[in-house]
């Protein structure tokens, strides 16, 4: 099913048939700037690779509605995670478009549709709900060993949901969404009353910080991450209260408290009380978040820590970030880049983008 | 009698209803079925603290059947989930459930043992887990074969009564805003206001339709069924008082109700939708197992998969035609959740 088929991938081929195997990299996948998975119009669903013109570079069918994907940062191979509560992620191998291992979430335990790897690539994170103790864990495994689970770490919160590294040491940052939930029941939030967010600071297992929101603030759901190239963690909540709330995007540094970006009270409105997605712009001046709810796409200044403008787009929801400008994705199908907050470029598929898009390398 | 005025009264709806405006629309949910709803509701709990201040024997009649008409009135409205329901945690303290951690006896177990003088009034109740006020603590200590008989005679009789009490305070509570300001706030969106167009308003009432459509199938239906390997029977809700395919009908008619309104302004697909909720309230009411205990029979719980599947079918036209219908944004992402 993998629709590019190019010269090089036959001579793989080739390679491979005569046993002579050489080490792959993301070039021989056609150097794909981002994965997506996608719902297709006879609602099957597939995982995408996406080029730096926002081309189609293959597609590789998946079992079921995925959630975010994430990209080993050398190898050609994507970990596609099924949405929450699901118990299994596939690896898949991008340039053969084969599964090559298949993650089961142990008993107890279920993912929450994202993983980061390590900055080597050796160990893959995921965030799981321990679901009878109602707390929350990161997975640990072993992509030298085929994906074998090696560990289990607290994630420092209820319902992780968003994991990244960050960069220059391995310490990986956990968005606790705070909100508690059961598959016995569904999707049904069982702790409104007293839920509390946090971002969680994780190295080898340990706890090194934990930041909580502001007073008044607990109610706001820290779900979606992104990291600068200089450490700075930026966040997108989702609120959980009647009363509107007074932002949905934050900003946070390794011991400083949390800053929520101001934001006027008409601004936060139109993202009917959803972030989607975050993201940095090109050198971490810019913070940019969505919402598929409110149809639309809001910038931030991380000096001035306030929102600058906002841009309508239907159901739009993935976004990362590349070295041309940033990219959004939509249910409706749309490919969309942003350059100095114009639309560069534009491309359509008949493909319904799902929640994330995610950057490679 | 009650549903065959309700069936009666769909029927009727799109002879005189067709003409009407988005804001129309508005305002007879507003009035035939937010209002009412949250009066009655208010209305009976009043009714069942009375009961309890007459008879606070958990075997009494009265009492059981005051609790089981409040719980109705409840359950008739539980998919209205905002505004006044929201503010203060008020839906929670009234409804504590899914309770996957059993959260709720080990609290109403920890008042009782240690005499906690926080039940002695309705006032300081406020104060107390959510996880032991309401409805659902109320079953427990109504029809739990342990906790109905729990502890001290005297102490156990108060503790009915404040939870009566509170759940009445509450009610009214709810009733009086929706009286005083919100149903206006819904009415009369402003620029200012908290719903800025009729638009916001009909997404607010899509959103409780979708939204009890996918608790009434993930978790009043899913809960006791579990897997077909392992089936939970003891999940379903409220079983003990024997009450959880009445709660699975009594929502399915409320929600009907406002599909129905909410669709009023396409017949078409107003009668799609009733023909769905006919043929789901159909299979529950031939199911013959008042709380699901036949989720364990591999052969019986299939009638009990096809009315979930029944309830889901009206959740893909709910989400794939009426949202459309409506104009609310029913993205494949917005709807989605994470």
């Amino acid at each position: 099913m993998v629709t590019d088929m190019n010269g090089r991938r036959q001579f793989l081929g080739g390679l491979l048939a005569t046993g002579l195997i050489p080490k792959l990299t993301w070039a021989d996948a056609g150097s794909p700037s981002f994965l997506s998975a996608a719902a297709k119009p006879d609602g099957s669903h597939v995982l995408c690779g996406i080029g730096d013109n926002l081309q189609v570079l293959f597609q590789i069918p998946l079992p079921a509605r995925g959630h975010a994907a994430t990209a080993h940062p050398t190898k050609p191979e994507a970990v596609a995670f099924a949405r929450r509560p699901g118990t299994f992620a596939l690896v898949i191998d991008c340039v053969s478009g084969t599964q090559t291992a298949r993650l089961d979430a142990p008993h107890g335990r279920h993912f929450y549709g994202h993983g980061t790897f390590s900055a080597d690539g050796d160990l893959l994170f995921t965030t799981e709900n321990d679901y009878d103790a109602g707390q929350g864990r990161i997975g640990v495994w072993d992509a030298r060993q085929g994906y074998r689970r090696i560990d289990e770490w607290s994630s420092g919160g209820i319902g992780p949901h968003d994991i990244q590294n960050t960069p220059h040491r391995d310490t990986l940052v956990v968005a606790n969404g705070g909100i508690d939930t059961h598959p016995d029941s569904g999707r049904a939030k069982l702790n409104i009353p007293t839920m509390r967010p946090n971002l969680a600071y994780v190295t080898s297992g340990g706890l090194i910080e934990v930041a909580e929101l502001p007073r008044g603030h607990q109610k706001n759901s820290i779900r979606h991450l992104a990291v600068s190239d200089a450490g700075e963690v930026a966040f997108g909540m989702q609120w959980q209260d009647e009363q509107s709330a007074e932002t949905l995007v934050g900003l946070h540094r390794l011991g400083a408290p949390v800053q929520l970006m101001s934001t006027p009270q008409d601004d936060v409105r139109k993202m009917n009380g959803y972030v989607g997605s975050i993201a940095f712009g090109k050198g971490g001046r810019t913070v940019v978040a969505t919402s598929p709810r409110g149809g639309i796409v809001q910038f931030f200044d991380t000096v001035s820590q306030s929102h600058t403008q906002s841009t309508e787009f239907t159901d739009a929801c993935g976004l990362a970030a590349h070295n041309m400008g940033l990219v959004v994705s939509s249910g409706t199908g749309e490919l969309r880049q942003i350059d100095q907050n114009s639309i560069s470029l534009s491309r359509n598929f008949d493909l319904a983008w799902d929640n994330h898009l995610v950057a490679i390398g | 009698m009650t549903r065959l005025l309700l069936t009666v009264a769909l029927l009727m709806m799109p002879l005189w209803v067709q003409a009407q405006t988005r804001t129309e629309v508005i305002q007879t949910v507003v009035d035939d079925h937010i209002l009412p709803g949250f009066s009655g509701l208010a209305t009976q709990a009043s009714r069942l603290a009375a009961a309890a201040k007459h008879d606070c024997n958990p075997a009494s009649t009265a009492l059981r059947t005051a609790y089981s008409q409040a719980f109705d009135a409840w359950v008739s409205v539980s998919h209205l989930r905002f505004g006044p329901t929201e503010f203060g945690n008020r839906a929670f303290a009234l409804a504590f459930w899914p309770d996957s951690r059993g959260a709720t006896p080990r609290s109403l177990n920890q008042l009782i043992s240690s005499q906690d003088p926080i039940a002695l009034s309705a006032a300081s109740y406020a104060e107390a887990s959510i996880a032991a006020r309401g409805f659902y603590a109320l079953e427990f200590l109504l029809y739990d074969e342990t906790l109905m008989s729990a502890g001290d005679a005297t102490y156990h009789c108060t503790l009915i009564q404040t939870i009566t009490d509170d759940i009445a305070s509450l009610t009214q509570a709810i009733s009086d805003d929706w009286q005083s300001t919100y149903a206006a706030i819904l009415t009369q969106p402003a620029a200012d206001g908290t719903y800025r167009s009729d638009d916001e308003v009909l997404r607010e009432l899509f959103n409780t339709l979708a939204t009890g459509l996918e608790f009434t199938s993930e978790t009043r239906l899913g809960r006791p069924l579990g897997t077909f390997d392992r089936p939970r029977p003891t999940r379903a809700e409220v079983w003990r008082s024997g009450r959880s395919t009445t709660h699975v009908m009594l929502s399915l008619e409320a929600l009907q109700m406002i599909a129905n309104h909410l669709a009023v302004r396409d017949p078409a697909l107003s009668a799609r939708l009733d023909q769905r909720f006919d043929r789901a309230r159909m299979q529950l009411e031939n199911l013959d197992d008042p709380v699901f205990a036949t989720s364990a029979d591999p052969q019986a719980r299939l009638k009990i998969e096809v009315i979930q599947q029944s309830v889901d079918a009206i959740r893909t036209i709910v989400r794939d035609e009426l949202g459309p219908t409506l104009g609310v944004a029913a993205g494949f992402n917005a709807l989605d959740g994470d």
